[in-house]
């Protein structure tokens, strides 16, 4: 349902659905701390104050501004709540982004118990102390716009971009970038019922979109990453979220981690900062079981169409269909259980790549 | 997305109709601590107003603006940064990669992020910026003379002592906005003398009197070239 067309289409839906995603039992909610208590020497406090003051935005257009300011306090309280219960996160500026979109749908009880659950899972990776493990999330963006269209890749590469332009789709599931609040929630549907990685696929997929646009820039940083930060408010959601589906199978991340690791040292990102590799080892499990069943699903695909199967499956949209069973039907079979990997990528960890692509 | 105010591409010369005319391109970086209005200037300057409503800018935002100086159309961009400490520390490396200048902002209502200059200066440094790109500070949010925290005489003192010219000004009180024109029209000027004079390029700002004061002459506010 959250995958396929139109999502789960309204917030009554999305309260009950959400929290079933994140393995939120919503019997079970603690009660939240004194607002007082949370404030006082929070290391974070001052910075989270002034990103929610600036949040505006964030906020249905003919809101009172009473009524949002009650709701920007809360933002700080559920903040400042599973920072304090989880002292290994860290906080970024584009959390109170994310955090906003689940206070605006489920209401300020609720929203806690589901971004505590998120912010240790989904977004675990970019509330490290440092962004490295982000950055390196960053490097698939390149790898996965080499698999559909070279052409797109080498021209971003040799204009020297960069990712920088997707990181605040990326740390904030577009929450930051998209104006219209439907689009966002729509896309939250989506991420919530995938794996972790699948926004850089679905930004991807953005720039994908519009190659045409790229192609004919002028291939100079500046120019492209001004035109990518620029994201086109009409993007046709729908059909973007079914190819980020398609891609995600089509090239799933460990068959992307051998460039995204050569990115990694090509920027000289050190491969120690990934401490938790070990842990990431240990709790892998769910991820093989992942990618195993997208191997007997493509197998399976394969055998029906035989050799028709090309890279170009963006051009293909007759193919569509069975790749987004094979993604839904993943998601039904294995549920939460897929939420449970964001640490475990083994394939993000570029020492260890090396040692498997010698 | 905040992004990109004024940043729309300006119409410039048909390359087609004028193959000779190369506009010259200047990268100017922005940084600071976060919420001291580096986002509000770069607007000020590239789209003309102050924005009503900025958000925390996420990694890397890019405007530009086209001016004209002695008869040359020069492009200038100018690449805001976030300024919370992670997006630092591993993000904006990329960004001080070839820039022409640096702009360092501080909230004269707020001494912390005066005092944080140092680390934004040894950031710079880290970056391998060469010591001859030319540097300034800004002490922005001056509209607010009530709140003041960081006297102007002891910025100056900073400022000097960094080789920098310092510009004191609010990109949000619209009688400044000429004043924060003037501050990248100044790197333009002395980029422009820099680059047409390559000779030159041995020292930071020139040893003669520069109007380190925190307000431009008359003729700088009118907006035409201070140097």
């Amino acid at each position: 349902m959250a995958i396929s067309e139109g999502g789960l289409l309204t917030d009554e839906i999305r309260c009950k659905v959400w929290p079933k995603l994140l393995s939120v039992n919503t019997d079970d909610l603690p009660p939240l701390p004194a607002r007082k208590e949370l404030r006082e020497d929070n290391k974070d406090y001052q910075q989270v104050l002034l990103d929610v003051r600036r949040s505006l935005r964030r906020f249905p257009p003919g809101m009172p501004d009473d009524q949002r300011e009650g709701l920007q306090e809360e933002l700080i309280d559920i903040i400042l709540h599973v920072l304090q219960r989880n002292p290994q996160l860290h906080y970024y500026q584009g959390y109170h982004d994310i955090v906003v979109t689940f206070l605006l749908v489920v209401g300020d009880r609720l929203a806690t118990a589901l971004v505590e659950k998120l912010s240790t899972h989904h977004l675990r990776d970019f509330m490290d102390s440092t962004m490295d493990n982000t950055k390196h999330i960053l490097n698939y963006l390149m790898p996965i716009i080499d698999q559909v269209n070279p052409e797109v890749h080498d021209f971003m590469q040799s204009a020297e971009v960069g990712t920088i332009f997707a990181l605040s789709w990326l740390i904030t599931w577009f929450g930051h970038v998209l104006s219209d609040f439907r689009h966002v929630v729509r896309l939250y549907d989506f991420f919530l019922a995938c794996h972790p990685l699948m926004p850089i696929y679905f930004a991807a997929v953005i720039v994908l979109h519009r190659e045409q646009e790229v192609l004919d820039c002028e291939c100079d940083m500046a120019s492209v990453h001004h035109l990518l930060s620029q994201i086109p408010q009409d993007l046709p959601y729908e059909s973007l979220i079914s190819k980020a589906g398609d891609l995600f199978v089509q090239f799933p991340p460990s068959e992307l981690a051998k460039e995204a690791a050569q990115a990694a040292q090509a920027e000289r990102t050190a491969a120690s900062t990934f401490k938790d590799f070990e842990l990431a080892s240990v709790q892998q499990r769910p991820d093989t079981v992942l990618r195993q069943r997208f191997r007997e699903r493509l197998r399976g695909e394969e055998r029906l169409r035989g050799e028709e199967r090309t890279k170009s499956i963006l051009t293909k949209p007759r193919t569509n269909r069975f790749v987004k069973l094979a993604v839904m039907g993943l998601t039904v079979a294995l549920g939460a259980a897929a939420l449970a990997m964001v640490k475990s990528a083994l394939e993000w960890a570029p020492k260890f790549q090396l040692q498997i692509f010698p | 997305m905040a992004a990109g105010g004024g940043g729309g591409r300006p119409p410039g010369p048909d390359p087609a109709l004028e193959p000779y005319v190369q506009t010259r391109i200047f990268k100017i970086i922005v940084i600071g601590d976060s919420n001291v209005g580096k986002t509000c200037l770069t607007f000020r300057f590239c789209g003309g107003t102050f924005p009503g409503k900025t958000e925390a800018t996420i990694g890397v935002d890019f405007r530009e603006k086209t001016v004209e100086i002695e008869g040359e159309r020069i492009k200038v961009q100018v690449w805001d940064t976030a300024g919370q400490e992670r997006f630092r520390k591993s993000m904006v490396e990329h960004y001080y990669r070839n820039v022409h200048a640096v702009v360092f902002v501080y909230d004269v209502t707020k001494m912390s992020s005066f005092t944080n200059l140092k680390t934004w200066i040894e950031e710079c440094n880290g970056h391998a910026v060469p010591p001859l790109v030319p540097r300034v500070l800004v002490g922005n949010k001056c509209d607010l003379k009530d709140l003041i925290q960081v006297p102007s005489s002891l910025a100056l003192k900073f400022a000097d002592a960094h080789n920098m010219l310092l510009f004191e000004t609010s990109a949000k009180d619209p009688q400044e906005s000429q004043n924060v024109d003037a501050i990248f029209m100044c790197l333009v000027c002395r980029l422009k003398a820099q680059r047409s004079l390559p000779c030159r390029d041995t020292e930071g700002w020139p040893a003669q009197p520069q109007p380190h004061s925190r307000r431009l002459d008359e003729a700088s506010r009118k907006g035409s070239c201070p140097c």
